[in-house]
């Protein structure tokens, strides 16, 4: 029983903290939007320009009726399941100067070039 | 049929060499019959992943957006608790394993290490479990022409070579000699905990609310963590092919914490100046 306390205590306060840091996130300069749509194993734009130094939010919506997506960068530990006929918000940090690709994971052809500059 | 089955595989692979190691650490400890502490860890697990992929399928919204973040950072900063508490209480007790008290903390150890390896067991399905869902949920949509079934052929049989690759994980791991198993068991939960703890940081700084991230170093050309060796080192020990400045700190101040924790004789002996031989059960989980 003890355990089971102290284990929920545990969960508990880790959720406690974390849902406390969102209003922290939340309360930063709203970020840019970039949308992206997925259709066909493709992405539309294939190649977006972001501001460096900058987080932005990515707008994934998935027009695919059936597949859902997986969009991925593992360097920048990114993985989210974008559901067929969904639209996802994916947080991106602040990157430096550079050309960083995101790829599909459910079908690795279909990627996405983020240009930071 | 050819990708569903190298997805299926390689989302499953961790989750199945980590089963098979504890799996084969109970058959080890003479704990078999406790197996099902095991498979209930891992059956609660893939009731959760349903239940996130369900609940990602179904909301919208903000609660979809942050929702499956918030909850992989819970389970995982809880799993380093746990596994840490778990390390000092084992650590502290260690030195009772002496004459009468013997069989008492035999008993406390093996209900404590039930509990325990339930937790790896769930934390290692967990970690990809929901995204596996809502892969083959996606599949099981697309079921009305022949391609439709080939790719739920081709999961299916990605599911079934991860199982076996656990399985020959768990034949490898029971026939190793016993000793030396037992030796290294407390250590690789310490550095589990450790590869956890900077997973954690990593997703932190992934969404922005830890600064950096960049890179530090690059060793996949030596060992690339996607795949083989280096994916089954980045689920048991938590290797980066390419780790961030953070991360790094995270793993040395985590391991350098912990092992004060889980090995409290560390200091002691360093104190008395002996060289007193730790005995195997000390570092049973």
């Amino acid at each position: 029983m003890r355990r089971l306390a102290m284990t929920s205590f545990l969960f508990g306060s880790c959720l406690a903290l974390l849902l406390a840091l969102v209003p922290i996130a939340e309360a930063q300069d709203k970020p840019v939007e970039v949308p992206l749509t997925v259709a066909n194993q493709k992405f539309d734009p294939a190649e977006v320009k972001v501001k460096a130094g900058q987080p932005f939010v990515l707008v994934v919506t998935n027009n695919d009726p059936k597949k859902a997506v997986e969009v991925e960068n593992k360097d920048l530990r990114i993985e989210k399941v974008v559901p067929a006929g969904k639209t996802v918000s994916i947080r991106v940090r602040a990157l430096k100067p550079g050309t960083y690709v995101f790829v599909d994971d459910f079908n690795k052809s279909a990627q996405v070039k983020i240009v930071a500059e | 049929m050819g990708a569903t089955f190298v997805i299926v595989l390689r989302e499953g692979f961790e989750a199945a060499l980590l089963l098979g190691i504890v799996y084969a650490y109970l058959a080890q400890i003479g704990h078999a019959d406790s197996r099902r502490y095991v498979t209930l860890g891992a059956t609660l697990a893939v009731a959760a992943s349903v239940l996130m992929g369900l609940a990602v399928s179904l909301l919208s919204g903000p609660l979809a957006d942050v929702g499956p973040d918030v909850i992989a950072l819970v389970v995982i900063f809880a799993a380093v608790a746990l596994l840490t508490w778990h390390g000092w209480w084992m650590g502290r007790h260690a030195r009772e394993l002496h004459g009468d008290l013997q069989r008492r903390v035999d008993a406390a150890h093996a209900s404590h290490q039930l509990w325990m390896v339930g937790l790896i067991a769930f934390t290692g399905v967990f970690r990809e479990g929901a995204e596996t869902v809502l892969f083959l949920w996606g599949l099981t949509t697309q079921l009305q022409d022949l391609t439709g079934w080939a790719a739920l052929g081709g999961a299916a049989a990605g599911l079934v070579a991860a199982a076996i690759l656990g399985w020959l994980v768990f034949q490898g791991g029971r026939r190793l000699s016993v000793q030396r198993f037992f030796g290294v068991t407390s250590v690789l939960i310490m550095f589990l905990a450790a590869g956890l703890f900077s997973a954690g940081v990593g997703r932190l700084q992934g969404i922005g609310l830890l600064p950096g991230g960049d890179p530090l170093w690059d060793t996949s050309w030596l060992l690339d963590d996607h795949g083989g060796a280096g994916s089954f080192l980045a689920g048991l020990i938590g290797y980066r092919a390419r780790p961030s400045a953070l991360e790094v700190v995270a793993y040395i101040v985590y391991v350098a914490g912990a092992s004060l924790v889980f090995f409290p004789r560390l200091l002691r002996r360093g104190r008395r100046g002996d060289g007193v031989v730790e005995r195997p059960q000390t570092s049973r989980v």
